[in-house]
């Protein structure tokens, strides 16, 4: 018989069907049902890059402008400086994530070190995919302390 | 003693690795500039071969700040974009007499 085929399904060695279309109230009963147990089975969407890639230049200027705009005028205040740190790192994230790009997960990381002649040496190192997961720093020097910025980013699918 | 609670199913504690790496590495050490930047690296390197021996899927990225005691202050703060349920963090903090360690160990989960 000659006929469009409406559906189709597709079993591929390894990979789960596609979940059917519930409604929306239906869903969510079956969510809250399942819990926490059940893993959701998303369709193989066969991508195996980002689409919009992640693009250090870009970041590494925001984070820059971000330190040198917050910090330029403020003087090391031991009172201050924990909540200054706490929203510099929350305002690069947010910068961060409105740059949109495509399946990253990401950890900001910023340290504030007040300027008493001492020495401090920072050092990371991570175990990643090399190929998509990167990292970029910035640093804001002042005259009484120094602002270093971490932002890495994760590839995840 | 700290303990992350990383998805449902999996909670490691990686303070206490982190721990007896800071430990083997500084223990009673004073803080000496020439030797700091191999410290640093083998602390971190250290902590890193534990975790990655615990054969878990996840993704590690640790930092370590050695810094020398001088009564100056030291903030960090860090912020993250990630999945609650399976990722997770710890921090963990060391001194001795002249030096000041923080380790700061995010995991990041691998769907497989």
């Amino acid at each position: 018989m000659k006929g469009k085929r409406t559906q189709s399904n597709y079993e591929a060695l390894g990979t789960a069907p596609m979940e059917e279309c519930f409604s929306n109230s239906m869903k969510t009963k079956l969510l809250s049902f399942r819990a926490s147990r059940a893993k959701i089975r998303y369709a193989n969407t066969y991508r195996l890059e980002s689409h919009n890639k992640f693009r250090d230049y870009l970041v590494r200027d925001k984070a820059q402008a971000i330190l040198t705009n917050k910090l330029q005028q403020a003087k090391y205040d031991g009172v201050s400086s924990p909540s200054l740190c706490a929203s510099i790192s929350e305002e690069i994230l947010k910068a961060v994530k409105e740059l949109d790009f495509d399946r990253y997960k990401y950890v900001v990381s910023v340290l504030i070190v007040e300027k008493a002649g001492q020495a401090i040496n920072v050092a990371s190192r991570c175990v990643w995919d090399v190929q998509r997961d990167t990292w970029i720093s910035a640093k804001c020097e002042t005259e009484t302390f120094i602002a270093l910025a971490l932002v890495m980013a994760c590839y995840y699918e | 003693s700290q303990s992350v609670a990383v998805g449902e199913h999996a909670i490691f504690s990686s303070s206490d690795t982190s721990c007896a790496c800071i430990e083997s590495v500084l223990g009673k050490a004073d803080y000496n500039h020439n030797k700091v930047n191999q410290w640093t690296a083998a602390i971190v390197e250290q902590s890193l071969t534990h975790l990655v021996k615990l054969g878990k899927t996840y993704k590690y990225i640790v930092t370590c700040a050695v810094m020398q005691k001088s009564g100056a202050g030291l903030h960090t703060a860090s912020s993250c974009f990630w999945d609650t349920t399976t990722d997770g963090t710890c921090t963990v903090r060391w001194e001795n007499r002249t030096m000041n360690c923080i380790v700061n160990v995010f995991a990041v989960a691998i769907i497989l």
